[in-house]
This record gives structure tokens, sequence and C-alpha cells, in this order.
């Protein structure tokens, strides 16, 4: 076994690590922290807060990847280990080899026959056409008719271990968090959701295909499930490149006024008169067109769509920082009217100085809204950029090129309808759950709606 | 007033030039023309011929700045960023790297497109005011409540989905439009219906949402109180003060739903095929066509700041604060 | 007298709480009010008196609920009507005008088509009659050019003419009473007496009943008939403006009429060297107009100032807002660009120099702002904050050294050493803005610049505050540029005065002189809207 590094995996963690430090900063803030208590005390801050953080924690054990050793080969000189050329995560472990369960073509759930009739001989040798049965699905069944009482027989088994595993978790929190007047039930309850769902799933799709399969034969759950990590990734790495770029420039043109302002205001405009999508189309082209012609550069398949995948988080971030940049020169140009800020100059304070500890720590509330609100809209970006042609590498796995692979399969008859589901579904509770979340944030955390709360 | 738009007008040149720079700068320095060669002519085996050959029927064998060999005012207009770039400003959008007119492609493809995305963006506004003012007027009870995790909810779907799922009930199940298709010719309405509709219900979501905060946000204004104090009922208050006081950020607003307006062009007409700029733009990203992208993003940048300037003048028309200044 | 006027409206222990929280915020608030009489309703922020006339004309927020009580109009009880009943009460039998006239009218309507609105809803007048009546209210209340200012949108309109159109539209339908709630506080004070005027001559006139809520006193003494003192959702005191002016009954009470100016007792001059000194100051900021934005004049924000500060001085830069007084504040602190003349500082010249050259400046010359809400930094705790100046302009001491100094400041200010770890969102304005001074003195300054420090502030703690100014300056001998708009403050505090009008100094003396002596008529008419004691 070799770890491989990938630069995505790398930024990911550096990423965890790097707001983990942000948030504890801000805990030092009694008003900040005040800010947070008013999201957590919901249920609903609790409950969406629990499902950001499952598909993150999918996301970072889908992050570290190695490489199998292969068996040794007889011939090969001895010591010598040669490696799988396909790189596997740890979550590809945890899931029990879903993805290596590969069927001909489209099956449905938890079918036992292929979707699609094939030539095939029976005993005698004599050519007939039916529907084949599958490789990895129900051959343990005696009989076909047995396949209901038997997923519910381990259906029920799988839910017991679930509860289980979901007491023994909940109640280490219940033990340690007992005292604290937060909501936590509404966490926990989620939590028992999604341990015993998750439980369930991996028991169960080693007999079945519990969401299909696409039309290479890939299982559509394992599919959904691997294109967590690209939604999540691509929602805060983008966000993350645009923020320094967006509070540098508008804080300065804020700030400074006269020609700076007037140069990132220049800046700002030409770029979002640009139709984004058109400019990051042009951009994923012609970073394509880089990759195919230095193909020496990347070692593995996935090395080269990891590099098309962080160009494109590069690209969203540095041509969707001009509306936060907009807000944040505002934000500072009315922040360097106030009375603080004026009282600063009066004590000669340096300029460095009066950034950095009165203008930015104002600011936090806005950088923190847009990190929240951006991301649902990116993991929605994501989606359609896919379709375009100019988004995820087709060799990674993501909604967006799932939906691609299945837009037309809505018209056959019968309809395949489960790949286009299990996309929906996973892509659709992050998303809300994002929304509801950066909703409550922005609640808390936005003067203006404090200031309605309290004059009311 | 006058003074004002005309400043605006101003405005929107150096903009331009910017933009222009800005896409030669990603077409021509960042991508060499012997890159995009080879790109087109495929990978493996090109020959230096061949790409030069390509270079010439193209006209990117010109130098990109200046062009010494010329002869007079050859010297500036015998270059990439003369006949490529700065040709541009004079609609003229030369040939597609597969020799089509692109010019006359885009002045034939503009109408589709239109007759799409403007009933789209009226009737979408339209909607989205009135499905607000019907939460507003419930603020504060359980239906306001849960009509908002719904806008939440309708937000949080991918415009894919919508696409898909329109078609799938409106045309496939109902069999109430066609399918998809657009014909010049005799019922285009019929051919309309289902792009529109996508395109107003997938809008529902956010749109309705943002206003309903913007309706909040003048409600709470003083002048609100006031005409409570007058004896104005309350939907008296809601219709002729609270709406058109909020029609003012509406109109501010609309230059945030053109870019979005133009993605939903570029899929949903390459979804259901009609022959627009979108489907246009899309193929010509499938086919690697630089030219063509090049100039959509010139025209797609030129309608964004039409559409700025349209927005300016409508807001200093819904507020005598600037009007009258 | 009290028995010739009839009863018209009538609240009885009107009682409200928050919804959620259950806090009450009325306790019970009982008063009535009389045709032809104004019934004054004072209190500080917070007392519950804005509540009240809400909670009469039920337009409470939905976060307030009214738990209890009744309001009778000619015997009906308000809180039994329908609300579409209610709709025929409001405007009609019971009117209202609000505090700020520029947010209280719809911005996107002209001036007469909103008091035409009013018309609308309660009478059958239209067309030209419509128009006709109210062209006539706006001749009543005294609005200039009526069948101009009709077409007129709310800012194109003075402030005073913003108020009288509120009026006009409160008094359309001619109802027997009427609630002003801080009808003057957002106007200047020459225009606050012609509005009050207008307000007094219109309840003789039509027999009115008013309900004026106010904070300030003098607006009190000078307009209404009854007063009632509101404290804590109480009223605590009430009886007739002459008797209550001459014989207070409550504490509270004494404090805020003891906050009126004593025009009696003046400072004695102060002759200290020469401090500062302004020599012909001008601020003019450029006016750009036109497509290319061309400079096509100024506005003369200071128009040639000259004035000396002495060592352990006062001086009172008075004027309403716009005048300049602020921008001339500035200007002698470098945050505003000076266009022309001389500023010196103890004979050194000040204006012009860079950052750098400023800083020693900067220690001696120190400020202290209006809003006490804005000038502390949210995010730092009150130790950083006192501490930033000792920091940033070298005083040359070590941290241990600069924690026990804003030890001391927090203690001299009157406040404990425990505040140097909170934040500014736990403290009330009165405590920030002594943080304020505390910061500004934090840096041994020689003059401070007062930008209106208590305008902010109620009038209790105004007198506090004001009180520790004086004491620090006999303490440290630090002299004081006290920029206000309110004349009422000055005689207990200020050495001299200056009187400033569109960016001109047009009167100067010491604090007795201009205010029992003024010259200019400018300065005549700011004082005769500043009530006193000794009139009584």
């Amino acid at each position: 076994m070799k770890p491989l590094l990938l630069w995505s995996d790398m930024l990911i963690y550096l990423l965890v690590l790097a707001l983990c430090l942000f948030f504890l900063r801000l805990r030092s803030d009694p008003q900040i922290r005040d800010h947070w208590r008013q999201v957590f005390s919901t249920r609903l801050g609790m409950v969406t807060f629990t499902v950001i953080l499952v598909y993150v924690g999918i996301a970072l054990l889908d992050s570290l990847h190695f490489r199998k050793a292969l068996d040794p080969v007889a011939g090969s000189p001895r010591g010598e280990i040669f490696y799988d050329n396909t790189v596997t995560s740890v979550l590809d472990v945890m899931l029990g080899g879903m993805g290596e369960r590969f069927e001909r073509t489209y099956s449905a759930p938890f079918a036992l026959k292929s979707f699609e009739k094939q030539d095939m001989k029976d005993d005698n040798g004599a050519a007939f056409r039916d529907f084949p049965l599958l490789e990895h699905a129900g051959r343990h069944l005696a009989q076909p008719e047995d396949r209901g009482s038997d997923i519910l027989t381990k259906s029920a088994r799988a839910l017991l271990w679930g509860l289980l595993a979901a007491a023994v978790v909940v109640g280490l929190q219940w033990y340690l968090l007992r005292s604290s007047s937060l909501p936590w039930y509404a966490s926990w309850m989620t939590q028992a959701v999604v341990i015993c769902l998750g439980v369930w799933l991996v028991s169960i799709s080693r007999y079945y295909h519990v969401l299909g399969t696409d039309l290479g034969g890939a299982d559509v759950a394992f599919q959904s499930i691997k294109g967590v990590r690209t939604g999540v990734l691509l929602g805060t790495l983008a966000t993350l490149i645009m923020l320094p770029i967006a509070v540098t420039l508008g804080v300065m043109a804020g700030y400074f006024k006269g020609w700076v302002d007037d140069v990132v205001q220049y800046l700002y405009t030409t770029l979002s008169s640009i139709p984004g999508i058109l400019l990051i189309a042009a951009s994923v082209l012609l970073f394509q067109v880089y990759i195919d012609l230095h193909p020496d550069f990347f070692a593995v398949g996935l090395q080269k769509a990891d590099a098309r995948f962080i160009a494109l988080c590069f690209i969203l971030g540095v041509t969707s920082w001009s509306s936060l940049c907009r807000l944040i020169r505002a934000e500072t140009l009315k922040i360097s009217q106030l009375g603080y800020v004026q009282a600063a100059h009066a004590f000669g304070v340096s300029h460095t100085r009066i950034l950095l500890r009165h203008i930015l720590p104002n600011l936090v509330h806005i950088i923190l809204i847009t990190l929240v609100l951006d991301f649902s809209g990116l993991v929605l970006a994501e989606a359609v950029l896919s379709y375009i042609g100019v988004g995820i590498d087709p060799t990674m796995g993501s909604w967006g090129n799932m939906i691609n692979g299945a837009r037309s399969e809505l018209s056959r008859e019968p309809v395949v309808w489960w790949t286009l589901s299990g996309a929906f579904f996973f892509m659709f509770v992050l998303v809300l759950a994002a929304n509801l979340f950066s909703d409550l944030v922005r609640d808390a955390f936005d003067p203006r709606t404090g200031i309605r709360r309290s004059a009311t | 007033m006058l003074a004002y738009i005309i400043r605006r007008l101003f405005y929107a040149i150096p903009i331009l030039i910017g933009v222009n720079l800005l896409t030669f700068t990603l077409f021509f320095v960042v991508n060499s023309p012997e890159d995009m060669a080879v790109s087109q002519l495929g990978q493996k085996y090109v020959t230096p011929a061949a790409i030069q050959a390509w270079k010439q029927k193209n006209g990117y064998d010109l130098p990109l700045f200046f062009n010494a060999a010329a002869a007079g005012s050859g010297v500036v207009t015998d270059t990439i960023f003369f006949s490529k770039s700065l040709r541009l400003f004079a609609f003229d959008f030369g040939r597609s790297e597969s020799g089509r007119d692109i010019t006359s492609d885009v002045s034939t493809r503009m109408w589709p497109s239109l007759a799409v995305a403007l009933p789209t963006f009226l009737i979408g506004i339209w909607v989205n005011i009135c499905v607000a003012l019907l939460v507003v007027m419930f603020h504060a009870t359980r239906l306001d409540r849960w009509t908002v995790l719904v806008f939440v909810a309708l937000m949080s779907i991918s415009y894919l989905f919508y696409i898909i799922g329109g078609q799938f009930l409106v045309a496939k199940t109902w069999k109430l439009v066609p399918i998809s298709g657009f014909h010049i010719e005799g019922q285009v309405w019929k051919f309309l219906i289902l792009p529109v509709l996508v395109g107003v219900v997938a809008g529902i979501g956010s749109g309705a949402r943002w206003y309903r905060t913007l309706f909040l946000e003048e409600a709470n204004q003083d002048y609100v109180r006031t005409a409570r104090a007058k004896g104005a009922s309350e939907l008296r208050v809601l219709f002729r003060h609270i709406l058109p006081n909020a029609l003012i950020p509406i109109l501010t607003g609309v230059v945030v739903i053109i870019p979005s307006l133009f993605m939903g062009g570029l899929l949903i007409e390459s979804f259901l095929g009609i022959p627009g700029l979108g489907s246009y733009m899309l193929d010509a990203i499938n086919a690697q066509d630089f030219a063509i992208v090049r100039s959509m993003v010139f025209i797609g940048s030129i309608l964004y700041i039409v559409g700025l300037i349209l927005t300016d003048i409508s807001y200093t028309w819904a507020d005598p604060r600037l009007r009258l200044d | 007298m009290k028995e010739q006027s009839a009863v018209v409206m009538h609240v009885q222990d009107l009682r409200v709480e928050v919804v959620e929280t259950g806090a009450v915020i009325l306790k019970g608030v009982s008063f009535e009010l009389q045709a032809g009489q104004i019934f004054a309703l004072v209190g500080e922020s917070g007392s519950g008196k804005s509540v009240t006339s809400l909670a009469a004309m039920r337009l409470l927020p939905n976060a307030l609920a009214i738990t209890g009580g009744s309001v009778q109009v000619a015997g009906q009880d308000l809180f039994e009507l329908s609300e579409a009943n209610m709709q025929t009460v409001r405007g009609q039998r019971v009117a209202m005008i609000f505090q700020n006239a520029m947010s209280a009218l719809n911005p996107v309507q002209t001036a007469g088509e909103q008091v035409a609105e009013t018309l609308r809803l309660h009478t059958t007048l239209g067309g030209e009659a419509l128009r006709q009546r109210v062209l006539q209210l706006f001749a009543e209340v005294g609005i200039p050019d009526p069948a101009q200012r009709y077409t007129f949108y709310p800012h194109q309109l003075s402030g005073g003419q913003q108020q009288r159109v509120m009026i006009a539209m409160a008094l359309a339908c001619e109802p027997d009473i009427l609630i002003a709630d801080e009808p003057t506080t957002a106007l200047d004070v020459t225009i606050q007496e012609q509005v009050l005027a207008l307000i007094r001559g219109l309840t003789r006139s039509r027999q009115l009943a008013v309900l004026l809520i106010t904070h300030d006193m003098g607006v009190v003494k000078n307009t209404a008939d009854e007063v009632a003192v509101m404290y804590r959702g109480e009223i605590i005191e009430r009886a007739q403006v002459a008797e209550f002016f001459r014989n207070p009954r409550e504490a509270y009470s004494r404090r805020l009429i003891a906050a009126l100016p004593d025009l009696t007792h003046f400072h004695s001059g102060c002759d200290g060297e020469a401090l500062l000194q302004l020599e012909d100051v001008k601020v003019h900021f450029p006016l750009r107009k036109g497509v290319l934005q061309r400079v096509v004049g100024y506005t003369r924000a200071v128009d040639g100032v000259s004035l000396s500060i002495g060592r352990g001085e006062t001086y009172a830069l008075v004027g309403e807002s716009g005048s300049g007084k602020s921008t001339l504040g500035r200007a002698i602190l470098n945050l505003d660009r000076v266009s022309a003349g001389r500023i010196t500082f103890q004979g050194a010249s000040l204006h012009g120099l860079r950052r750098r050259a400023m800083l020693p400046y900067r220690k001696k010359i120190q400020v202290v702002f209006q809003d006490p809400y804005s000038s502390m930094n949210p995010r730092m705790t009150v130790g950083a904050i006192i501490s930033e100046g000792m920091d940033s302009l070298g005083m040359g001491l070590s941290a241990a050294q600069r924690a026990q100094r804003t030890e001391e400041l927090l203690q001299r200010v009157q406040l404990g050493s425990e505040f140097s770890a909170r934040h500014s969102h736990e403290l009330s304005g009165g405590q920030l803005q002594r943080i304020a001074i505390a910061r500004a003195l934090a840096v041994e300054p020689e003059l401070i610049i007062c930008d209106e420090p208590t305008s902010a502030l109620d009038v209790s703690i105004r007198a506090e505050v004001l009180e520790l100014l004086q004491e620090l300056q006999r303490e440290f001998g630090v002299s004081y540029l006290f920029i206000t708009h309110d004349l009422s403050i000055v005689p207990s505090l200020a050495h001299r005065v200056g009187v400033m009008q569109a960016g001109r100094l047009v009167e100067e003396g010491s604090a007795e002189q201009i205010l029992t002596r003024p010259q200019h008529p400018y300065t005549q008419a700011l004082l005769k809207s500043v009530p006193r004691v000794d009139s009584v």
C-alpha cells in the first residue's frame, strides 16, 4: 500500500485546519460567540449543521488516497512491489467494496436482472434473448421470490446494528454534553438517522444494488456518495480562493479611496460584465488545451482529473470575487466614517493597524455570511458546468457528471429514473442543509436583522 | 438626468475595452495560436506545415500586436489584435473555426433566444412579486414560515432538474406541448410554453424569497406606520405604499438576474433544441471553437452593460429622489 | 378652566408586554386628554412614552402586545373595535404625527398626494375639491406656495416643511385628538420653535386635544398645559405645567428640571495663554456636476473662521446642523483638509502636516465624538480601546504600565477597573461616553475637541457627563473646544461662546455676554428657543 497525496487532498485538509483555527479565534469574541449560540440554539441549526458535518466527514474520508500493492507476479524481481494504477480512498474501503461490483449496464434498484435483454445461450447451446441475471445482486438467493422477505430480514438486522452503533455514539455525547442548554437532541436524532442509514446501506449493498446501476454498470449509490467530495470541496475551495482577493481589494478600495478605489471598481465592473458562465467555460477550455498538450505532467489518470478540478476551483474563485468585493468595499467605506476609525486616526494609529484591528474584524460577519451562502451556489454550479462539458473531469465522480450521463434516460421505456434520483437526493440534501444553515447564520450575524429584532 | 445617462454610456467604453483586452489575453496570450491549432487538428500526428496551414486559413498567422513586415497602417491593422479583437467593436465577428460567418449566425439565432428570454424575464418578475406579496400578507403566521421553507427547498434544486422534470411531466407524461424543437413558421408559442414555464418556476424559490425580504424591509419603515396612522387598510398599505417603494430595490436587483438568464438560456436551449444563442454557445464549447466563444463573450458583456444602463434608467424613473436631482 | 373643557380621550390602566419574554413595558398608564389642551408625556428613552402612544392607536409592532386597560374615545373603547372600525378612527378621530418627518413620509409619493390620501380614506371628496382642500390645509400650516409644494416629493422639502406636511396630513379630517410623538426632535432649534408654535395655535383654534410626547423639558415648558413624567413604564408625577416647574415632587422630576439651563450663573472669564489659534480657516468641498464631473463650485462648510482657545479654557462652538462646526473640529484634527487659512497650536502650524509630522500633536489634541456607540470598535475590549492611543503614540510605557494607567483612568471617570475586559455593546451610552473621555485623557492631551458629546444621551446622564468634564478640567487644566447645537448646556460649561452660521462665526464673546445680551439676530433667534428657569 502506498499513500498518494493529491493536490486537492492536501488543500482540503489545509482548508479544514484553517477553518478550525478561524472559528477558534472567533470564539474569543463574546459577541460572535453569542451569534453562534443563537444559530445553534435552534433545532434547525443543529440538524442542518450535523448534516453538513456528515458530508464534510465523507469528503475527508474520501480524500485519504492510496494505491494498492499488486500481488507479486511470477518473474518479477524480488522485493520490488508494483502498485495498482487505480487509486483507492479510505471511504472506498469503508463502503466495503461497493464500487467494485460492476454490472454490464443499467439495472433497477434491488433488481435481480439486468435492464436490457442480451443474447445468451442456454445449457443446450441454443441461443435466446432475455434479461440476464446480475452478477452482484441476489446471487445468494435460492428462489427469486424470496427477495422481498430477504430484503426485509437483512434490513431489520442492519437497522438493529445501526441503532446499536447510534446508541453508543449518542450516549457518549450525551455523557459529555448533558449540562449544555443547546438542543443537542436534534443533532443526535440526525446522527442516529445517518448512522442507521449508513450501516443499512453498506450491509445491504453487499447483496443488492440499492439505487441500481448506471449505463456503465456502476453502482449508483456508490457514485452518489463519491460525488460528495467533489461537491463539498468545490463549494469551499472556490470560496476560499475568492476570499483573499475580494477582501484585500475591497478593503483597499473602501479605505484608501481615490485612484485605488477607481482601479478596483473598474476591475470588478469589467469582470462582472462578462457573463460568468462564459468566462468560466472559456477559461476551462483553455486549461483543457494545456492539459492535453502536457500529458507527461501527470502520472496517474486521477491526477490529471485532479489538476483540472483544482483549475476549475481557481477559475470559479477568480471569476466570482466581484460581488463580495463590492459588498466589502461598501462596508469599509461605511466603517471608515465611523467614530472609532476617526478616533484611531486622531490617535495617529497607522494605516495597517487600522485595517487589521478596526476594519477587518468588523467585516467578519460579511465574510462569514458569504462563505456559507456561496457554498450551496457553487455546488449547484458544479452540476451545470459538468453538464455544459466544462466541469469536473468525467473520470472523477460528481453529481453533475451523473446527471449529464443520465439526462436523456427519462425518455426510455420503462423510465430509467434511479441515476437522476441518486444524484438529486444527495445534492438536494446538501444544498438544502447549506441554504437553511446560511439563513440562520445570516439572521444571527447580519446587523440589519439584529437591529430589526431588537427594535420590535 | 440626461447628463447622468450620457455619463453612464461613457463609462461603458473603458469597460468594453477591458473586456476586449481580457478575452484577447485569455485566447491569444495564455494560449498561443499554435496550441489552438494542435487541439483543433488532433494532438498526435500534427506536422508543423499543417499547423501553419490552419493558422493561415483562420488568420492566426499574424503577429499579436505589431506587424513590422507590413507597410503603412498595416503595421497596426495586420495583427491578430486588430483583426480578431478590435473588429468586435464594429460587431464584425469574423468566421468561426469551421468557416461559418459568425455575424450572420448570431443575427439569425438571436430571435429564438429573445423569444424565450424576454417572456421568462418579465413573467418571472411578475410571478415572483405576486407570490411574495401573497406571502407578506400572511407575515408572521405559520403559513409564512412554511412558505419560506418551501422557497428554500425550491432554491436547493438544481436548474437541470427543473428542465428534466418539466420536460418529463409537461411534455412526456401529460403530452401538453412538444418535447423539444422550434419552428419559426406556425405556432411558435407552442414551443415557447415549456422553456418559459421552466424558467419561471425555477426562479420562484430565490426570487420570491428575496422579494419577500425586500417587502418586509420596507414594511419596517416609518412611512408605513404613518400610513397606518392615517387609517389606511393593510391591503392599501401593501399596494399603495410598500409596493412602489420596494420596486426600487427590485429594479436594481434586476441586473443580478441578467447573468442567470444567460445561463438559463444556455441550458434550456440545448435541452429543448431551441436554435438560439445559448445552444450556439454550447455547441461551440463542445467543438472547442474559440472564435465563437470569443465573440459570445463580447456579446454577453455588451448585453450585460446595456442591461445595467437600462436598469439605471428605470431606477431613476422609479425613485423621485434620483429623478429630480 | 379645567372643568370647562371636555375629556375627549381617556386612557386607563394601559398595560403592554413583550410577547416573547413577557417583560412588562407599560405597568398601567392612565391619563385623560382634554379639548384645547396640550398634555405632555415626558420621559427619557426607554421610559415607554412612545409605546403608550402607539398602543393607544393600536399600532404596536408585532413583538409587543396590549395586555390590559382601555382607551375610551367618545365613550367607545378603542380596544374593543374591530380592525376595520379602528381604521376609521385612525386619521379621522385620532391623528398622529411622528418624529423625523423625512422618514415618516412616503418617499415616492408627492406631498399633496399624501395629504389627499387621508381625505380620500375618510371623506367623499374628490377631484378639484380634494385638491383645493389640500391646498387650504397647506396654507393653514404655513407652507409657502402650496400649489407648487403639492407636487413636491418629501426630499425636496426642508425639514420644517416636511413636519408641516405631516401636521397637515394629521389635521386633514379634523380629528378631535392629535398625538404628536417627538414632533420636533429632528429639527433645528429655530424651526422647532416655529413648529411648536403652530401646534399651539392649532390646539386653540381647532380645540384639539393634544398628546405631546417629548424628552425635552424645554418643549414641555414652552408648549404644554399639563405634564406627566414617565419613568420605566409608569407615570410617576402629573401636574399642571406651571406648578410642575415651580414645585416638582419627585426627585427624578427635579433631576430633569435641573438639566435646564440656569442663566444666572456663568463661568468667570479665563485668561490662560493662547493654545490653539485659527486664522481665517476655510474648508471647501468641491461640487461636481455634468457629464465630465467638472468642479462647478464649492460647498463652503467652513468659510473663514478665526478664533483662539486659551489654556484651561472651554470654548463652546454653537450652531445648527450644517453650520460647519463639526467640520471645523475635524479640520483642527487634520481629518479634513483645510483649503485656506492657518491653524497654529502653541505657535506651531498644524494644517497640511503629513501623517507622521502630525503625530506629536495628536498626543496634545484629542477628541470625543457624538455617537458613543459608533465611536468604540465593537470587536475590542474597553481596555484595548483605552490603551490604543498610548500604544500608537509611543508614550514609552510598558504593557504593564499601560494596563495600570488604563485602570486608573477607568476609576477616574467613575467606572470600575472591571470594565476593562468588557466590550462596548454591553455598556450604556453614558458609560461609553465616559470611556471615550478616558481614552482621550490617556495620552495626556492639552486640548480635547468635544463634538456634541452629550447630544445622544438622556438628560439625567448628560448632566453627569458634563460635570465629569468640568472636574477633569479643574484637575488637569485641559482646554475644551465644545461643539454643540444645544445652547442650554453652555452656561454651566463654557467660558467663551462662538456662534456659527453657514460656515461663518457670526458672534463671539463671553458666555454671559452671548446668553444675556446677544447682538446678532441669529443668536437672538437661537436663544429665544431655549427655555429658562429664571423666567418661571
